[in-house]
């Protein structure tokens, strides 16, 4: 989506300074948490770096290189999370995660990309609505017998694909959740369809906009005010991508920040007790991947030749306008939880390693950085990851068995239903 | 040319198939570099910032595998080329038959010996790192001006190494101590104490036996022409201040807790002369943890996180020759006793202190000094920037130089072809608060327009002769044989002495001496320079 000149004139501009893959600079406080970059701290070769990859994409534009296999393996072998640009943007101004996105979508159009996995979950997302390949009929089926759900109701729930058939545990204790505080809402049921972000971050930018505008469309036509989400990866498209495609005529809101909402209103009571030390991960797609785009619309000034200015100045994404302290909020005011933080959090929290199409094309390396996330967390001395995202809840949960790691992975709602069901039901066991 | 297959095969059973690749896709990047346009302008070559495309990239965890592949390289005809952080062209092939070492997985920090304030590192470990792992200790290391993500043992071993905080922590040619070296036929030489047979230690860079230090690196290093450094010991320093990092806030706009025995200084001198006597006096008395001269332009970049506070900070923009200082101190008696002689400096002189009374330094100023973040503000403006001259002198030459540089820089300013600092643009910092500075003249470019590129191009050539003419030392880039061939008959013959090293050392060149000198009869070298 990225402005083909724009495009142009950015991929040959990197300093091959590095800067990206690091947390910035300012923000290391240990040697062993100062990378951003789960494809570098993998596949060590620069080219899997956010700067490597704008050469590689200025390699292509020029003609130096062709669209190859190995050209897509690396664009490819990255979860898309965004933290090189934060890195690279702290003092910078390249866009490394756009020419990423821009290069996925260059070699789907040429035909390279993307992954063969990656072709079948688009095709099933096509099919089936979502890109497990799972019936639509049974989309709804995590939904149980005692929750309410009001057709009449002003809020939607959207519960997203992952949520829906793999993380039913979550869905289940959002609307357990909204039910307790006597928020009257729906979901779309076997109707909803998915969101769009895993078709995106595999390059396939025009399928995406037609899921973009179908959900757009269907969701208006439901008249509701607005919109919950439970995944970050819904959010992030309905946040951050659905406005570049067309008009969102109702409000986007995180789970944890209705959350939040509602227990400033006194609609739920945070009455039972969570002795647990916690730690909370920042998702890519609810942290720095959720800063919405700023149309901006101004004048560059040449102030001195080759020096020019934004008038007025052009709002740089840097993931500041990422939700942070709705998730922290809520934790924090869970009796009994102490919250305590990793080393990279925030704008700079390291990924879950599941994003960008990784979890299904290259496993092994999902697991890896899943994997290293889990011994950050671990330094923490909490004994449970909270989280916000189901998507990675799947890969932190994996790499938790994987490393033999005695953590307890739980969602935000899962806590915060902890702290206010009588009788919490029983969830599946990890 | 292709990597042979069988080639292949032999260097992934040193590092493994994983840790080896030859593609096009990736071969291509490693040729590409910051300021490569710029090298192959000058070398009337295609103003493109890509350097030849290497054969392969190999990625060593060990010293034994850097030696497997020297030895391969050694076998085969082929050059090799190392890089550690690889951040500039001298990372790059200057051959189409080189394989690149990228030593990334080399990357522990092998020991602190806090007692003899020294540290030893594997090249990928970058400045921040180590200094986060010494503050634990209060201890301090020198990290060069490009900067707290770049290697400390690159700088050390193979390259400059002027940093911001070089009037406390010295200058990384001095810092070096005991060195793991790799020659350019596969044999591991250790210098210094790390070279004896009982009780070897990193503690001291000389010996055993006549000192190789210069021969190993010399005044600006050899780029891996000499061969592939896998351990460096290098000194150490106290940390100047206590302090409690916490950098609060969302990227750009952090705050950190301003450290109560920390001050900046920020002086308009006004004028050169002045600034040389204002630095020498603070120099003198060794109160400086940071002492660098600067230009308006440079003062406004290192306060600034994007152009809009860059062209904003409107006082610092109306300085004549900013002097920035930084006091800190490790007990309030230090700093007391620091801050009143820089008031007294100041007040003598009759200058005044900027800072906190005409501009106020964002607190994140305090942290990016600690972590020498500093000279990456230098690409805030256009993207680009590159040094000249690169002076190792007395502060009057420096600063003489500078003045001397003005109309030189003013004729490509004049050509629309580097940005308008007015011509003033310069960087200088003593080491050791001693009376030898560094001085760098910093000009800002357009790396994507060809005519920038050629002026730039030609305005270091200009530099380069200005130096050579106006007796003002080695610069920076007198690298590769052309120009150490063109500056060595008027300094000395150096060159022949270079080339005797490197003859001794690699006759069949097989380490890539593109950035450095060929030996004598060499049939590698393909660089074909034109000066």
């Amino acid at each position: 989506m990225m402005a083909p000149e724009e495009y142009k004139r950015m991929v040959k501009r990197c300093l091959r300074c590095s800067i990206c893959k690091w947390i910035p600079q300012v923000q290391i406080k240990n040697v062993n948490h100062a990378t951003i970059c789960p494809s570098m701290d993998y596949y060590n070769f620069h080219a899997y770096s956010g700067g490597g990859k704008i050469i590689l994409a200025n390699s292509v534009e020029t003609g130096r290189i062709p669209m190859s296999d190995a050209v897509r393996d690396i664009v490819y072998k990255c979860t898309a999370c965004g933290g090189c640009a934060v890195a690279c943007k702290h003092l910078n101004s390249l866009e490394p995660l756009d020419i990423i996105q821009a290069l996925r979508e260059k070699l789907v159009a040429s035909g390279v990309g993307p992954m063969p996995s990656q072709r079948q979950y688009i095709d099933a997302v096509k099919q089936a609505g979502n890109p497990y390949n799972q019936p639509a009929g049974q989309r709804a089926s995590w939904l149980p017998s005692d929750v309410k759900t009001h057709e009449d109701a002003d809020t939607l729930y959207f519960v997203g694909c992952t949520s829906s058939y793999r993380r039913k545990e979550i869905a289940i204790a959002t609307a357990r959740i909204l039910n307790a505080a006597g928020t009257r809402f729906k979901v779309l049921g076997t109707n909803e369809l998915c969101c769009g972000s895993p078709v995106l971050r595999a390059g396939d930018a025009s399928s995406f906009k037609e899921l973009a505008r179908k959900n757009i469309e269907s969701i208006s036509a439901l008249h509701v005010k607005k919109v919950v989400f439970s995944c970050a990866g819904c959010y992030d498209m309905f946040k951050v991508e659905y406005p570049r495609v067309g008009n969102v005529p109702f409000d986007v809101v995180s789970s944890s920040e209705y959350f939040n909402q509602l227990i400033d209103e006194g609609k739920l009571v945070l009455k039972n007790r969570v002795p647990l030390k916690v730690t909370y991960h920042d998702p890519c797609h609810l942290g720095r991947g959720a800063e919405p785009y700023i149309e901006w619309k101004g004048d560059v000034v040449q102030m001195l030749p080759m020096v020019s200015l934004n008038v007025p100045e052009k709002p740089k994404r840097c993931g500041a306008g990422g939700v942070y302290e709705a998730p922290r909020r809520v934790i924090t005011r869970i009796p009994g939880v102490q919250l305590v933080e990793m080393d990279r959090i925030k704008e700079y929290s390291y990924c879950c390693g599941a994003g960008g199409g990784v979890k299904s094309a290259f496993p092994d390396f999902a697991l890896h950085t899943g994997k290293t996330r889990v011994a950050e967390a671990e330094t923490t001395g909490a004994s449970c990851i909270v989280s916000a995202c189901p998507f990675c809840s799947t890969n932190l949960q994996d790499a938790i068995k994987e490393s033999g790691s005695t953590l307890q992975y739980k969602d935000v709602a899962e806590l915060l239903l902890d702290a206010i069901d009588t009788a919490p039901p029983a969830r599946p066991k990890k | 040319m292709v990597l042979d297959k069988d080639i292949h095969a032999e260097l992934a059973a040193i590092v493994g198939l994983a840790n080896i690749d030859d593609s096009d896709a990736m071969t291509d990047v490693y040729a590409y570099n910051w300021c490569m346009e710029v090298v192959n302008q000058m070398e009337g070559k295609d103003p493109v910032p890509y350097s030849p495309r290497p054969l392969a990239v190999v990625l060593p965890s060990t010293t034994d595998e850097v030696v497997g592949i020297v030895k391969a390289c050694n076998a085969h005809g082929l050059t090799f080329k190392a890089q550690s952080t690889g951040l500039g062209p001298w990372n790059n092939p200057s051959t189409d038959n080189c394989i690149i070492l990228d030593l990334r997985r080399m990357n522990k920090i092998v020991l602190i010996d806090e007692q003899n304030m020294l540290a030893v590192v594997e090249p990928y470990v970058s400045g921040a790192q180590l200094q986060i792992e010494l503050m634990k200790l209060d201890l301090n290391c020198h990290m060069p001006g490009a900067g707290p993500q770049v290697s400390p043992l690159a700088s050390a071993t193979s390259m400059s190494g002027p940093g911001f905080t070089s009037p406390s922590t010295g200058h990384s040619s001095r810092n070096v101590l005991g060195v793991e070296w790799v020659l350019p036929d596969g044999q591991v030489l250790k210098l210094g104490a790390a070279g004896l047979e009982h009780e070897p230690g990193w503690y001291s860079g000389d010996g055993p036996g006549p000192s190789l230090r210069g021969i190993m690196r010399g005044l600006h290093g050899a780029k891996s022409g000499l061969g592939v450094f896998t351990k460096v010991g290098i000194k150490l320093f106290p940390f100047p201040c206590k302090v409690n990092w916490k950098v609060t806030g969302l990227s750009p706009h952090y705050q950190f807790e301003k450290p109560e025995l920390m001050k900046w200084y920020i002086v308009d001198c006004k004028t050169y002369k002045s600034a040389e006597a204002f630095v020498q006096r603070v120099e003198e008395h060794e109160i400086s943890f940071i002492c660098s001269v600067l230009s308006n332009f440079g003062v406004s970049a290192i306060f600034a996180s994007s152009i809009e506070s860059l062209l904003g900070n409107a006082v610092l923009a109306m300085t004549k020759v900013p002097v920035v200082v930084l006091v800190a101190g490790r007990t309030r008696r230090e700093f007391e006793y620091k801050t009143k002689v820089m008031q007294c400096i100041i007040e003598e002189d009759g200058l005044e202190n900027m800072a906190g009374t005409k501009f106020e330094p964002p607190s994140i100023s305090y942290a990016e000094a600690l972590r020498s973040n500093l000279g990456l503000h230098g690409f805030i403006a256009t993207g680009a920037f590159q040094s000249s001259h690169g002076i190792i002198d007395t502060l009057g030459v420096c600063l003489n130089a500078t003045k001397k540089n003005i109309p030189v820089k003013m004729k490509y300013i004049n050509n629309e072809q580097v940005a308008n600092d007015f011509g003033e643009a310069v960087w200088s910092t003593s080491f050791e608060h001693g009376h030898m500075h560094h001085a760098e003249m910093l000009t800002l470019y357009d790396q994507t327009n060809p005519e920038c590129v050629k002026g730039i191009a030609d305005y270091f050539n200009d530099c380069n002769a200005m130096d050579l003419v106006q007796h003002l030392g080695i610069p920076f880039f007198i690298d590769g044989d052309a120009r150490h061939d063109w500056y060595g008959p008027q300094c000395s013959n150096y060159n022949t002495w270079l080339r005797k090293i490197k003859t001794a050392l690699d006759p069949a060149c097989t380490a890539d001496a593109g950035f450095y000198i060929s030996p004598e009869k060499a049939s590698n070298t393909t660089r074909n320079e034109k000066v």
